[in-house]
């Protein structure tokens, strides 16, 4: 039941991944990155490690995430 | 008892969880389909928290919190998106195609 | 169609490598050796019940350590890269458009909001040793924290000479507390400088939540850091 659950979530990742890869607008393309990182985070709640879960949540799906979008703005900024 | 009133509580709240997901789909604009989705899956993630906390009385207050949480950012955040994608001018949606056909009403809903 | 060839080629390879090893996968149901003398030592001789950040901050305390210099390299990296606001050249036509402030609703529910996540990052840290968590991942959520805060109104400057004055304070003493274990207690960073205390209280488990602190404010302030510097 579990190595299931922990199989789809495998494959969510993998499906967010090649959406990241296929969609045309940057923005959407790097919240689907962060997606794949929120899958991660849960596959290791699931595989029994809360603290990497943790980290890999705020810092992965939270600031990396962000940094990405700031750094979007800013170059799109600079070519107009 | 108890057990089986929480579960049937987790069970509504995925039922909502899953018509957000439904309306995220089906709906023809931006700002509908934000707002399909903080509704519903606000009041989804309220009622899976109650039905958890039929399971496990101890953890109520956690909970609670939890669901002042979940209230408050939810709402918030979809906000913020709204405005943004107002600010960037995402064209809505016009109405449906059985519309009223009066003047007024077709010269207002361009913009 | 043959300019995807080399690259269809090379993620079917990797699909064969992850194919078989998932297949050849057993779950094991006993721990290796070393495992299970890390579980066994780390509530005996340490006095910490999350095994977890008794290895990170105990027996192998030293890579911690590097990787704390190594986030403080990203930090002077990127500050020597991106330069400060108002020196970059024509930037200042979208700064008007970048700089109006959130809505009054994001507003308020960042001013309810940062002072909750605040005291969460500082019980994920404080409870390093008891339960999950610990000094990196509360050091994240102070500086999710205050991304929101910048988010909610992008005119605030952080006083970033203080973050990063506090940031190599949080280093030095992390050192210093490393040194006082060689002098005190059996080697570098060992937690036995101070008193091990009750198993599972809030003050126990000798230098570990004081280590947990320094570098949760260490990272929290690297992060925050990096985040003003990519802001504007």
């Amino acid at each position: 039941m579990l190595e299931m659950l922990v199989v789809l979530l495998c494959g969510s990742i993998i499906a967010s991944a090649a959406l990241a890869v296929r969609l045309d607008s940057v923005l959407a393309a790097a919240v689907s990155g962060g997606l794949a990182t929120l899958f991660a985070a849960v596959c290791y709640v699931l595989l029994g490690a809360p603290d990497v879960a943790m980290t890999e949540a705020s810092i992965g799906s939270g600031l990396s995430t962000l940094i990405l979008l700031y750094a979007i703005r800013r170059t799109t900024e600079a070519k107009e | 008892m108890s057990e089986v009133a929480g579960s049937i509580l987790v069970l509504i709240g995925a039922f909502f969880h899953f018509s957000a997901g439904l309306g995220m789909l089906r709906m023809p604009d931006a700002f509908t389909r934000m707002q399909a989705g903080t509704k519903a899956s606000t009041l989804g993630n309220a009622l899976i928290l109650i039905g958890i906390a039929f399971y496990h009385p101890g953890w109520s207050l956690k909970l609670l919190i939890l669901i002042y949480f979940v209230f408050m950012t939810n709402p918030v955040s979809s906000h913020a998106l709204a405005r943004a994608a107002r600010a960037i001018r995402i064209p809505m949606a016009g109405p449906p195609p059985q519309a009223l056909a009066s003047a007024p009403a077709a010269a207002r809903d361009g913009a | 169609m043959m300019q995807r060839l080399p690259s269809a080629i090379a993620v079917l390879l990797l699909a064969l490598i992850f194919a078989t090893i998932a297949i050849g996968h057993a779950e094991q149901t006993v721990l290796r050796p070393l495992a299970e003398s890390y579980v066994r030592l780390v509530p005996h001789e340490l006095g910490a019940p999350n095994v977890i950040t008794g290895i990170l901050l105990t027996y192998r305390a030293f890579d911690t350590l590097g990787e704390v210099a190594v986030l403080f390299m990203v930090a002077a990296g990127v500050g020597l890269v991106l330069k400060e606001p108002g020196k970059a050249g024509a930037r200042s036509a979208s700064d008007s458009e970048a700089a109006q402030p959130a809505s009054e609703i994001v507003r308020t529910a960042a001013q309810i909001l940062v002072p909750l996540i605040a005291i969460f990052a500082a019980y994920i840290i404080m409870n390093g040793h008891i339960s999950a968590g610990g000094g990196f991942q509360g050091g994240a959520v102070i500086a999710s924290a205050v991304l929101l805060m910048l988010l909610a109104d992008p005119s605030h400057k952080l006083n970033s000479v203080f973050l990063s004055v506090t940031e190599s304070l949080a280093g030095v003493l992390f050192v210093l507390v490393g040194i006082a274990g060689l002098i005190f207690a059996g080697g570098f960073l060992d937690n036995r400088v101070l008193p091990l205390g009750q198993f599972g209280a809030f003050f126990s488990a000798g230098a570990i939540p004081l280590l947990s602190v320094l570098l949760g404010v260490k990272v929290g302030c690297e992060l925050s850091v990096i985040l003003d510097r990519f802001r504007a």
